[in-house]
């Protein structure tokens, strides 16, 4: 009972108590003073009539009460003199009494100053005119904006726009009174929509799946490590969109192989499409521990020709609840989606479904080719009502599922803020239907918008289960890198279930890291079972990873030698590898997986070519950011400064302005510590 | 009584006719007084308006245009008194405190009710022009956002808008173990 804040019924209640009754005297006194103000009142009237109905008395009434020849005008009444003696006053000065050469200057000076006095009078009109359109033009403004917080999904665009006319005409036209009142009508209650609409997006409620930093492995323990790839780049974006706000991002946020993996690396191309990969590896000493190595593994995957590109089948599904409605939510998704619509092929399907209090499908599966079609569709859509994602979900699987195309590319692309609050909504039960699903070959891309209240963990695991990658989109630049720059890797597969196990030689490694890949990590028996899920990689794709190992015989290591277990004889037969590579993948038809294996030798024989040289370094600067952002343990005695440093000297052609954008990044950080 | 005898009666009132208007501010007198009763939480202020509202009313009873609603004119009229009287006892120093309660008039239950009553009045007196009528139109008289806008003669978004506030002061508004509000901020 206690401490309970006040509410509204309380207010209500309080004031609808019904007051005592009035007292019956007073209110007898009340009635009697009010008649007697009422006869009172009554009385002028009744003299008045009787004054209309004599016209002669009006007259003389009207002579006698005349004030019109009063004041200023005094001097006009028809009186002989001012004053009652009939003598001119003396003293005071009057323009008669004046000096005849002083009269000329008298009256110019009054014709200047009242000159002056009628050109300051315009400009004060003037300006108070133009104040009232300015003030209008805002108001209006407002108001039309407020005007798009529609409550309804499907409410045609057109009311929009007419009241936009209204807007337009009513800033230009010069009779703007008589036009305010109805555009004001036309705006109901804009103000507390407004309130609540923008309340949840101060609140920090950005929801990121926990995990820890792998630890340093002692290979005499643990030999094998193994991860599934990750070519999701969420984690970047969102950290830049903090960052440009002048935050560090909060440490969960910061996925570190998504960072690495968010730069388009110049690996060499494979040259066929039988072996969709190549790998490439190479050891560098580590720029931030003395004595420690980095293992860098650059997977180059195959880019299709522009023959070879597939037919597909896309459904988008647009959250069009009340929490996208933002300018960095909505209005992006249909920017990114017509985006999308001039990467593709005539020939392919576009479906469009939506989900708001209830899903519902807005476009069938329409071609390409009826482009105004699709874009009327995804400009009709509005925000509004709660969130059912799970059922929009169903629904864009039974889409796509109709339409289904057996050659070419089946996906549902999904863009959300992430926030389901209706239907199921856990994420393990969505992960179940999300998988029973993918078994059917259809992918499922999660497009992540807007702050404040995104749902990463929700996103990762939907895009993670449903054989696709997930992408922050910040901007609509952001936008264009991943649906027009890199559509093909996005739409189209060219392997799914890759994993990488990397198998450390305890001759010549003492102990080992994982940077990155917390959240991919399988187990060591996984690898080689078919049935488990790992990730896909696109066209022309490129995945990297990089371990950092201390080298027996390095004073740099952390963990101490066992008292108890026999030190391992160095076998001198076998210390020239570091490390064994194996890769495995899928094709995306089959279901049976390829293997790709690549010993990491300790000294290279062959000169490494010079601009790979510089991608993997650039690599490296990266992930020695995420390891600062992250305020990682192992991150030794690297700065911001030193990632700086690093990436200028590592920026190589940078076509498209992302490293030169990162080295903005780490200057932010810096500043924002 | 129905709305066209009620200004039937209003247009006789209005031509002069005493006995009309006398029939018509004994049908008014009891919400005039419900009213002013909530605009200030206590029985003698109460009257206070209520005497000023029916003196007004005759005099002002001709310039009823038929426009708006009668009620919501007089709505208008006893808002206006009140704020008049107000200013008036200000003027004079009045201290609150001796016009609190007076237990004698009213059975306990109401007395208590009545602090309260006179707690939420203070805070939206607090608050800024317009806020108090907004509350009192809508959640005491129970007319919509529309009604309390024309009788305000503001725009109905101005009225939402107002309700909304007061709704956040009132989340600052602790209940009290003995069951009353304080401020907790």
């Amino acid at each position: 009972m206690n401490k309970t804040p006040m509410n509204e019924d309380d207010l209500k209640q309080l004031l609808q108590q019904q007051p005592p009754a009035p007292d019956a005297e007073t209110k007898a006194r009340h009635m009697a003073a009010a008649m007697a103000a009422f006869s009172a009142q009554q009385k002028p009237e009744v003299e008045n009539l009787s004054t209309v109905a004599t016209p002669a008395n009006e007259t003389c009434a009207s002579e006698k009460k005349s004030n019109i020849l009063q004041g200023f005008f005094q001097r006009l009444r028809l009186t002989r003199d001012t004053n009652h003696h009939g003598t001119k006053p003396m003293n005071t000065s009057s323009f008669e009494q004046r000096p005849f050469w002083q009269k000329p200057a008298l009256i110019s000076g009054i014709a200047a100053s009242s000159l002056a006095v009628l050109a300051g009078l315009t400009f004060m009109q003037h300006l108070m005119i133009n104040s009232d359109q300015e003030e209008l033009a805002a108001r209006i403004a407002e108001q039309s904006l407020s005007k798009t917080v529609p409550l309804i999904v499907q409410e045609p665009a057109a009311e929009a726009s007419v009241s936009l006319q209204r807007v337009e005409k009513i800033a230009i036209s010069p009779k703007m009174k008589a036009e305010v009142q109805p555009m004001a009508l036309a705006a109901p209650a804009p103000m507390v929509e407004e309130i609540i609409v923008n309340q949840p997006s101060q609140e920090f409620r950005d929801r990121f799946e926990d995990f820890k930093e792998n630890s340093v492995i002692a290979t005499s323990e643990n030999p094998v490590s193994t991860f599934s790839i990750d070519v999701d780049t969420a984690s970047y974006s969102f950290v830049r969109r903090m960052l440009n706000n002048g935050q560090l991002p909060e440490k969960d946020a910061v996925r570190t192989e998504e960072m690495i993996n968010y730069f388009d690396y110049a690996y060499p191309l494979p040259r066929d499409k039988k072996t969709p990969f190549v790998t490439y590896t190479s050891v560098i000493d580590s720029p931030w521990k003395a004595g420690n190595k980095l293992i860098h593994i650059g997977i180059q995957g195959y880019q299709l020709a522009a023959s070879e590109i597939p037919q597909s089948n896309l459904v988008f599904l647009l959250d069009v609840s009340g929490s996208m409605d933002e300018p960095s939510k909505l209005p992006l998704v249909k920017q990114s989606m017509s985006l999308l619509l001039d990467t593709l092929k005539p020939d392919d399907t576009i479906a469009i479904a939506v989900y708001a209090g209830a899903a519902g499908t807005v476009l069938e599966p329409t071609k390409v080719k009826e482009k105004s079609k699709i874009l009327a569709a995804l400009n009709n859509l509005q925000a509004g009502g709660s969130t059912a994602g799970a059922e929009g979900i169903a629904l864009a699987y039974q889409l796509a599922e109709a339409n289904f195309n057996a050659k070419g590319v089946n996906r549902i692309i999904l863009a959300t803020d992430g926030d389901f609050n209706v239907g199921q909504t856990g994420d393990e039960q969505l992960q179940d239907f999300v998988e029973r699903k993918r078994e059917k070959g259809i992918y499922l891309s999660v497009l992540g918008f807007g702050q404040g209240n995104y749902q990463d963990a929700m996103m990762q695991t939907l895009a993670q289960n449903g054989n696709g990658t997930a992408a922050y989109i910040d901007t609509l630049s952001e936008a264009q890198k991943v649906l027009v720059t890199e559509a093909t890797s996005t739409l189209f597969p060219i392997a799914k279930d890759v994993k990488i196990q990397v198998e450390f030689n305890p001759n010549t490694v003492k102990e080992y890291r994982l940077i990155g890949y917390e959240t991919r990590a399988l187990n060591r028996e996984d690898f080689s079972n078919d049935k488990v899920d790992a990730g896909e990689i696109g066209a022309g794709q490129r995945v990297t990873a990089i371990y950092e190992i201390t080298p027996v015989g390095a004073q740099s290591g952390l963990l101490e030698d066992s008292r108890y277990q026999p030190k391992n004889k160095v076998d001198a037969s076998n210390s020239s590898e570091y490390a064994f590579l194996r890769l495995r993948y899928k094709l995306p038809s089959e279901t049976k997986s390829n293997l790709i294996e690549t010993p990491i030798a300790v000294a290279r024989k062959v000169k490494i070519n010079a601009e790979y040289q510089q991608e993997v370094n650039f690599s490296i600067a990266v992930a020695g950011f995420a390891q600062l952002l992250k305020g990682s343990n192992y991150a030794g005695n690297f700065t911001y400064d030193k990632v700086i440093e690093l990436a200028q000297a590592n920026k190589g052609k940078d076509e498209y302005g992302y490293r030169t954008e990162f080295v903005q990044l780490v200057r932010k950080a810096k500043v924002a510590q | 009584m129905n709305a066209a005898d009620q200004s039937e009666l209003i247009r006789t009132a209005q031509g002069g006719d005493s006995q009309a208007f006398a029939q018509l501010l004994a049908n008014q007198y009891d919400s005039i007084y419900r009213f002013a009763y909530r605009w200030c939480g206590n029985p003698s202020d109460a009257e206070d308006i209520t005497q000023l509202a029916c003196i007004k009313l005759a005099q002002t009873i001709a310039q009823f245009r038929f426009e708006a609603a009668f009620s919501s004119w007089l709505y208008r009229l006893v808002i206006n008194c009140a704020k008049d009287w107000y200013k008036s006892q200000n003027r004079h120093q009045h201290d609150n405190i001796d016009h609190w309660i007076e237990p004698e008039r009213a059975p306990d239950q109401t007395a208590e009710n009545s602090i309260y009553l006179q707690q939420l009045l203070g805070l939206l007196d607090q608050m800024a022009e317009g806020f108090k009528e907004a509350a009192l139109l809508v959640h005491g008289e129970g007319l919509s956002h529309a009604e309390a806008a024309a009788i305000l003669q503001v725009k109905e978004s101005t009225v939402s808008w107002r309700l909304h506030e007061i709704r956040k002061q009132l989340q600052l508004l602790q209940q009290q173990p003995d069951g009353s509000w304080e401020l907790s901020l």
